[in-house]
């Protein structure tokens, strides 16, 4: 259900002030900068940015205005019909549409122009074409000026409307010029409205909201109506049968009985049967009003009889809604409803008659729709059981009620203050009620402080099992600790012993301890570098010292480290040492050299030979000679000598760690080659 | 007056303040150093805009005034010549103050009619071809130049069909090619927007005339049947010429003054 707020329909700028903003728009919004060196390309790319960003705007700007003005035929029949009678249908329509094609032809416009900068061949002429393409935008929103004058001011006017909800509640008041129309409102209602005592003073529709029922009604002041055909009215009784027609309300039909207002009874009487095609399937009442002025007993009975008639065509109108509600209005008061606003009399019954009226029809309304049967349907209304529903008191209470309560014997504590000496003497005895072991013990004192102290951090209700919980842990743990070191202790040894002991652990601590450090430094190889051998402590001799300390003779390993840096000398030296050697011992601890010795050199071998391991093929190697197995070898160090070179873990790492280094790719490139610079 | 006019409903019940007038009176008398001050501080395309609104004023302005002035000038015109003889030098002046008298619209109207003679266009400008001919190199390397593209407006008749891209040289592009123009009658002083038929002849050559080449001071035959002309022998006349007067490649538009 749409809400009619026409309050918020932005303003419709007028042409000229549409223009300045566009333009403007288009001057802040886009580079406003150009050079006729610049590619052509940009260039005409900028200047079509430029017309491309108007018609964008223009397009915006006045589609805001298409979309937020109502479009008569969505909106509701009263609303439209009021618009029409207001504003001129056609009219309306005409405006909206026109901006509309205006809107279509500018699209046009900047497509055309746009297009024709593409072929612009020079600044010039491209900014030509773009001058071109907004002059012509802005001389057809020129021609628009009348249109959007036009829906300015229609806004301007529909913001002021009242508004009025066509689905609500509503009692509408109708009937000739000055019969009391608008002072009814002004006492039903806080809408303050103009009365004045001449004809017309109402010119438009007004709306007042009232509380009837707990529920908000609203109350439409009509314009008066003449008595003369639908095409001669004006305007602003047009607009009082626009809300007759299209409003589903209840219609109070104001007569003036006074005929102060300067029309008979009679020719009201006319209107009303004029008119009467609007009421159809709406409640309706006639309302004789100004009875302070001319009392309704002193009528003539012409006057009279042609209120009844009024008053049958009213019950008949109403007898087509609700069957219920002939009888009502006949037994209400069998006569006409009269009030008379000057004095405040009677307005409030006819409100409230108005009112029941309106609901009786609306719930029936409702009745007779499709949807209710589905909702009753589902309905269930829970009825009490028939018969006495007396409440329920026990026996035994009603006895007591009967015989009087018995007075307790028990004390209370109020008793006691009353009997020493009342409210503010008496101090009530707290340690009475308290609940210990022994009764004895509820005056005990017991101190606040208690060797340093202090006792509430002490007081936990089982403290006293978590205590010997603990005890008991504690002795439990002593008794496996006693177990423990009667079956490894020292009290066997003798002092001799324990001394050495002493001594084995001390080393062994150490030696660790050395261990540790030395992995440090090596990083867990067996190698240190002699670097970081800063305390100079890993020299042979000290291995020596220390192996022999252990027990174990190094000197064989010494001569192995040393055998490096011996001289070609000291090697033969060392070689016939070892042919000595051969006979007596077979043991595997040989040092390196003198492996090598052995397996390369006989005697006559000339001296010019390399040391080099392994020439001979062993079978099942898969090399058919000796010669072979030296290529291969030689081949896979060439192999390796390479990857080694560039730091390869192996031969498939094709890393490339710097891809562009810097020095390579920066810096003017001069008569040097690339790789320098 | 509608329900929700509080302020005029205001105005009605307990009428304005006292001193209303004075404050309108005063507020008027300061209108003019604000408009001023503000046409002092208005930077950028704002303050052109105003003292451009604000120049078009004051030349209204001075308009009407110098109109009042010159019909007070016609009834001093109209003196009684001085009697007794007046020297040569002083004769002019009494010519000059009468030829003052003539009236705007009376000037509007002899312009009109010397106008009337005058060819629309008598001379143009002439565009060399390098203009209007836009060399398109072709060819893989794009190394041959024998293809032109025509860069102003042309027209193209509707049964023509483009060559293949072997046998065509001129290349007349789809964006400048143009099929209706704006044409003002002189006589009536109104504008039709009218289809062309073809291109009569374009000053700046042959060449142009046959490719259909429309530049300022072509003379086009256009459509008129929708103006309804009729020759002196009752026949409705359809084609008729008119010289473009304005720029097409630079205005997008072709505007042309019919040849009556």
């Amino acid at each position: 259900m749409p809400v009619y707020n026409f309050k918020a329909l932005p303003t419709v700028p007028s042409a000229s002030d549409l223009l300045d903003v566009v333009l403007s728009k288009t001057q802040r919004q886009t580079p406003t900068v150009v050079r006729g060196k610049w590619q052509i390309s940009r260039i005409r790319q900028f200047y079509m940015r430029k017309v491309k960003y108007t018609q964008q705007t223009f397009h915006d700007k006045l589609g805001k205005v298409l979309d937020s003005f109502p479009k008569l035929d969505d909106i509701h029949p009263f609303y439209s019909d009021l618009m029409n009678v207001l504003y001129d249908r056609d009219h309306y329509k005409l405006a909206l549409g026109q901006i509309h094609t205006a809107v279509g032809l500018i699209d046009k416009i900047a497509k055309d122009y746009v297009r024709l900068l593409k072929y612009g061949d020079s600044l010039y002429r491209c900014k030509q074409l773009k001058k071109a393409a907004l002059g012509r935008m802005c001389t057809l929103m020129k021609k628009q000026k009348a249109s959007l004058v036009y829906l300015e001011q229609v806004r301007q006017h529909m913001s002021r409307l009242p508004s009025i909800d066509p689905n609500t509640r509503t009692l509408l008041v109708c009937g000739y010029p000055n019969v009391g129309k608008s002072s009814f409102m002004n006492t039903v209602t806080r809408a303050d409205v103009e009365v004045e005592p001449y004809a017309f003073t109402t010119k438009s529709l007004y709306v007042g909201h009232m509380d009837f029922k707990y529920l908000r009604w609203q109350v439409i002041d009509t314009p008066g109506i003449l008595d003369r055909p639908l095409e001669t009215r004006n305007t602003i009784e047009m607009q009082s049968i626009t809300a007759l027609a299209h409003l589903r309300a209840v219609i109070l039909y104001i007569v003036d009985i006074s005929e102060q207002c300067g029309y008979t009874i009679a020719q009201q009487a006319a209107l009303f049967h004029s008119i009467k095609p609007l009421f159809a399937n709406k409640p309706l009442l006639v309302v004789c009003n100004k009875t302070d002025a001319q009392a309704m007993e002193d009528l003539p009975q012409k006057s009279k009889d042609l209120l009844e008639e009024m008053k049958k065509a009213a019950d008949m109108n109403c007898a087509g809604l609700t069957a219920s509600m002939v009888v009502d209005s006949s037994s209400a008061d069998g006569g006409l409803v009269t009030m008379s606003t000057l004095k405040e009399d009677g307005v409030s019954d006819v409100k409230n008659k108005a009112c029941e009226m309106l609901l009786m029809s609306r719930v029936d309304q409702k009745l007779k729709t499709r949807k209710t049967n589905d909702v009753l349907n589902r309905l269930h209304v829970a009825l009490p059981s028939t018969g006495v529903r007396a409440p329920n008191i026990p026996k035994s209470v009603l006895a007591n009620a009967k015989a009087g309560y018995p007075k307790s014997e028990r004390k209370t504590e109020k008793d006691l203050q009353e009997e020493n000496g009342g409210a503010g003497v008496y101090s009530m005895d707290v340690r009475k009620n308290y609940l210990l072991e022994k009764d004895e013990w509820k005056y005990d004192k017991i101190p606040e402080i208690f060797d340093g102290h202090n006792v509430a951090d002490f007081v936990d209700p089982d403290i006293e099992e978590r205590l010997a919980e603990l005890e008991r842990e504690e002795e439990a743990m002593l008794q496996e600790e006693e177990n423990q070191m009667d079956e490894e202790s020292e009290d066997d040894l003798t002092a001799e012993e324990k001394q050495t002991l002493k001594k084995i652990r001390a080393k062994k601590s150490k030696i660790i301890m050395d261990h540790r450090k030395k992995k440090q430094k090596g990083q867990g190889s067996a190698h240190i570098a002699r670097k970081h051998d800063t305390e100079r402590r890993l020299t042979s001799r000290r291995m020596r010292d220390e192996l022999g300390e252990m027990g174990v003779d190094a000197s064989a390993a010494i001569e192995r480290n040393r055998g490096r840096s011996v001289t070609r000398r000291g090697k033969k030296r060392a070689l016939e040492d070892d042919e000595d050697m051969e006979g007596r011992s077979k043991s595997r601890s040989k040092s390196r050299s003198a492996v090598l010795g052995r397996t390369h050199s006989s005697k006559s071998r000339s001296r010019s030979r390399g040391p080099s391991v392994a020439h001979s093929a062993e079978p099942g190697s898969g090399f058919k000679h000796s010669a072979q197995k030296m290529k291969a070898q030689i081949l896979s160090d060439k192999m390796q000598r390479k990857m080694q070179k560039l730091a390869r873990k192996g031969e498939g790492d094709r890393i490339i760690p710097n891809e562009m280094p810097k020095h390579l790719f920066s810096g003017k490139r001069g008569i040097g080659k690339t790789d320098r610079r | 007056m509608p329900q929700n006019e509080h302020i005029e409903l205001f105005q009605k019940r307990y009428g304005r303040r006292l001193d209303h007038e004075e404050r309108q009176r005063k507020k008027e008398a300061r209108s003019v150093h604000k408009k001023a001050e503000y046409a002092q501080k208005a930077l950028g395309i704002k303050g052109k805009l105003y003292a451009k609104k604000r120049y078009a004023e004051k030349v209204q302005m001075k308009k009407t005034l110098a109109m009042h002035a010159e019909s007070d000038g016609k009834r001093r015109s109209n003196e009684e010549p001085k009697k007794g003889a007046i020297p040569a030098y002083l004769l002019d002046r009494e010519q000059a103050s009468r030829s003052k008298v003539l009236s705007n619209t009376v000037k509007q109207k002899r312009k009109e009619k010397a106008g009337k003679w005058e060819v629309p266009l008598p001379k143009v400008r002439p565009i060399a071809e390098e203009e209007v001919f836009k060399v398109l190199r072709s060819g893989k390397r794009k190394r041959k130049q024998w293809k032109r593209m025509i860069t102003k407006a042309t027209f193209v008749g509707q049964s023509f069909t483009r060559k293949p891209p072997k046998y065509e040289r001129f290349i007349r592009p789809t964006g400048l090619r143009f099929t209706k123009a704006h044409v003002t009658h002189p006589e009536l002083k109104t504008t039709f927007c009218l289809e062309i038929i073809g291109v009569k002849k374009n000053p700046n050559g042959q060449t142009m005339t046959q490719m259909g080449v429309i530049t300022k001071g072509t003379v086009i035959e256009v459509n008129v049947s929708e103006l309804g002309l009729v020759t002196p022998g009752g026949k409705v006349v359809w084609g008729k010429y008119a010289q473009v007067t304005n720029n097409p490649e630079n205005d997008g538009c072709i505007n042309a003054v019919l040849l009556v």
